[in-house]
This record gives structure tokens, C-alpha cells and sequence, in this order.
């Protein structure tokens, strides 16, 4: 019997195609592989994970990032010419966030669309290891978490007047790693309580309630994706 | 079947926990990496401020294999951040070392995580393979750079500086990982985490 819970809760890609995607976009956006015969794939890499934001309903989210790279696109064609320095640092800030950018909010997207048990049900299917698939679940888990305990300790340590940048730099170091460090010791002690008591740890096949499987919308990120590749590898080894 | 040698749920947790703390703080330094100086610095700053959550999940080493997970976690998350796979691959290798390293001190000795951490926290200079071994293709993708901060890292990166570098990540692992000690008995020891 086929459980339904919160449609919503569905997201339009599967997780090993989310993780392929992200696979791709950091070869291929980030680390910008096969240059300019990589062109077009390269936009699509682009805007795709804009338009995972709209599927989401992430109105507002997909709207800013498509201004941003816009706005990116032309002020890099304006900073074409010889550059001075100022002009250099900036060239240099609009070509990091265009790089990184795409990539950020598809891991973003992943980070919010997936769920952990749906994440290593999938895995499981592709016969990785629990060795990996458990500490990247809880990797996935805690970068917001970290994030929120960061900007509370912040905030703690504002209040206290110990600012970053101040003149003991070692000090505001400190008294920020040393707290971020044993909350999160502590939440990790919390979640391996969770994952015993979820039996974790008893090594029987694990079931889940989410229906995974490859939809047409996959086959056709994967089929974008391979062909990534492979007119990555056309244009190394045969041009 | 032994099953106080074997990983479980627990120690795998432990392993996601202190890698994302690692992993954001080697971000977080990373950002600085567009200041030609700073992205020679980064093996500096890097081994220096992990070593505090390091030293920590050392403490919660106990079976072989969880260093290993770490450094491969660590590479894997490199690449994927837009460094070489060199990091990925020297990661491995060191990894393995370092745990062989802290399993010789029983997984107790101090002395000697300082020693594993500094090996293992080579990947850290595997980034900057891909700059010694093929600058001219590691260039071409940041021409958007201006050519000025090419000049900048390629003239504070000479050949000679990759095996100082290794030396330099080397000792600031050693001090990271001093540090991370004494920071351990400063503050989580009393607070019975570590």
C-alpha cells in the first residue's frame, strides 16, 4: 500500500538528480570546464536553478536572482576594456557571485526540498555506503543550523561589546568558535539519540514513506546533465 | 561479529557534525581568497582555525575510519566548491595516514593528534596544485579576474613556493592543532564535551 502524505512536501526532482545537477553545476559553473565551447550549457546550468525556485513558489527568491545575473551580465560587458584597479576588484565580485551564485541556490533548493530520510532511501537504491550517506545527510542538515546558532551567538556576543575586528582578533575568535562549537557538539549528541531511537543503527533495510522515483522531469535533468558531459568530452578528446 | 570496531550511527554523526563546522569555517576563510595576499594566506588561516573543531572530534575518534571519512568528506566538498580534485585525492592519502598516526597513540595520545591533524589537514594545500602544476589552465577559467590579480597571485606563487607551502600548511597545523589542545582543556573539558 501506496502511503500519500503532504503533496508538498514532493519535490519536482529526485534527490539523486538533485545531487547530479549539483555534480554538474559545480564542474561546470563554478569550475567553469570547457570554456566557451560550453557556452549554452552553461546558461542553461545558469537558469535552471532559478526556475526550480519558481517551481517551488519561491516568487520573490527566483525574481532577485534573475536580476542579479541581468544586472551581472551587462556590467561585465561594460568592464570589458582595460581595467584600473577599482574596476578590477569589482569585475572580480561580479564574477565570483555569478559564479557561485547558481550553485548556491540550487544547494539551497536541495537543502530545502529534500528530506533527510527521502535522501538516504535514494542512496541506499544507489548502493552507496551508510558510511557516506549518513554524515553528508547530517552535513545537509546542520549548515543552516549552524548558520542560526552562529547569528544567535553574534548577536550574544554584540551585546557583550566583543566585536569582530576589535583589537584582541584572537579574542572574538574565541568567544565565537568556542560556543558554536559546543551547541553544536551538543544538537549532534541530540541527533544521534534521534537516529538510535529511529533505529539507525540496527542494520535492517530501512522503509520509506515518500514514493521515490524517476518522473519524466528527471530523465530529462539527467539527459541535460550527461549531455553536459559528453559534449564536454566531444570537445577534450576529438576537437 | 565484532561490533566495537564497526562505525556506528553515532560516530558517523559525529563525522557529518565536525566536517560541516569545518567545512564553514574553511568557507567562510575562503571568502577572503579574492585579496591576491590572502589566497596565499589561506593555508595559513585555514589549518589555524580548524584546529579547534578538530582537536574536539579527536576526542570522539575512537574506531578506525572516521578521520578518513572526514578528509574524504572534506576533498569531496573542495571539489565541489570550485577547488581542483586535487584536494579530493591528496585528501585520501593523508587521511589515511593521519588515522594510522592516531590509532599508533591508541586514539588517546594528544601528542600525536596534533601530529595526525597537521597531516591531514595537507589537503588544504592540494588547492594550490592545480595553480603549480597547470597554471595556464587555471588562469584561462578566472580570466575575468583582470589580468591584475593574475599578475598578483602568479608573482606571489613561483615554483619554489609549492613545497615551502606544504611546509608552511604543515607547521600552521601543528600550532592549529597546539591550540585546538589548549583550547580543549580551556573551555570543553570543563564543560565535560570533550
Amino acid at each position: 500500500m501506496e502511503y500519500r502524505l503532504d503533496r508538498n512536501a514532493h519535490s519536482l526532482l529526485d534527490p539523486r538528480t538533485k545531487l547530479l545537477l549539483l555534480f554538474t553545476s559545480s564542474v561546470f559553473v563554478i569550475g567553469t570546464a570547457g570554456g566557451r565551447q560550453m557556452v549554452i550549457f552553461y546558461w542553461i546550468l545558469v537558469y535552471l536553478p532559478v526556475l526550480l525556485l519558481f517551481a517551488e513558489k519561491e516568487w520573490k527568491a527566483g525574481t532577485v536572482a534573475v536580476a542579479v545575473y541581468v544586472g551581472s551580465y551587462f556590467a561585465q560587458r561594460a568592464l570589458q576594456h582595460d581595467l584600473t584597479a577599482v574596476e578590477s576588484v569589482l569585475a572580480l565580485m561580479l564574477f565570483i557571485l555569478t559564479k557561485i551564485l547558481p550553485t548556491v541556490i540550487l544547494a539551497r533548493y536541495i537543502v530545502k526540498t529534500t528530506k533527510v530520510s527521502e535522501f538516504i532511501t535514494a542512496m541506499h537504491r544507489m548502493h552507496v555506503t551508510d558510511k557516506i550517506t549518513i554524515p553528508v545527510s547530517v552535513i545537509f542538515r546542520f549548515f543552516p543550523t549552524i548558520g542560526e546558532e552562529s547569528k544567535a551567538i553574534n548577536d550574544a556576543m554584540r551585546m557583550r561589546g566583543i566585536e569582530m575586528g576589535a583589537k584582541k582578533a584572537t579574542e572574538a575568535v574565541e568567544y565565537r568558535m568556542v560556543p558554536l562549537i559546543a551547541s553544536c557538539s551538543i544538537i549532534g549528541e541530540e541527533l544521534s539519540a534521534a537516529a538510535m531511537t529511529r533505529g539507525l543503527d540496527m542494520g535492517k533495510k530501512r522503509s520509506c514513506i515518500w514514493n521515490i522515483k524517476f518522473r519524466l522531469q528527471d530523465y530529462a535533468v539527467t539527459a541535460l546533465c550527461f549531455a553536459c558531459f559528453v559534449w564536454w568530452g566531444i570537445g577534450r578528446f576529438f576537437v | 561479529m565484532d561490533n566495537n570496531n564497526r562505525l556506528n550511527a553515532k560516530d558517523l554523526i559525529n563525522v557529518g557534525i565536525y566536517t560541516a563546522i569545518c567545512a564553514v569555517i574553511c568557507c567562510a576563510v575562503a571568502m577572503t581568497g579574492v585579496i591576491p595576499i590572502m589566497m596565499v594566506l589561506l593555508v595559513v588561516f585555514v589549518p589555524l582555525l580548524t584546529g579547534i573543531p578538530y582537536m574536539l572530534f579527536l576526542t570522539k575518534v575512537k574506531k578506525f575510519g572516521m578521520i578518513l571519512i572526514l578528509n574524504v568528506l572534506m576533498g569531496a566538498f573542495m571539489w565541489l566548491t570550485g577547488m581542483s580534485y586535487y584536494a579530493l585525492v591528496v585528501g585520501i592519502v593523508t587521511g589515511l595516514i593521519a588515522e594510522f598516526i592516531y590509532k599508533a597513540g591508541n586514539y588517546k595520545s594528544k601528542k600525536l593528534g596534533v601530529l595526525a591533524y597537521a597531516v591531514s589537514g595537507i589537503y588544504c594545500w592540494a588547492n594550490y596544485l592545480g595553480i603549480f602544476l597547470n597554471a595556464e589552465a587555471y588562469f584561462s577559467t578566472r580570466q575575468n579576474f583582470g589580468q591584475e590579480y593574475i599578475d598578483a597571485v602568479t608573482g606571489l606563487l613561483p615554483m619554489w613556493m609549492c613545497p615551502v607551502l606544504l611546509v608552511v600548511d604543515f607547521v600552521c597545523g601543528l600550532i592549529g592543532g597546539w591550540v585546538g589542545t589548549k583550547v580543549l582543556k580551556k573551555h570543553f573539558e570543563k564543560a565535560g564535551i570533550a
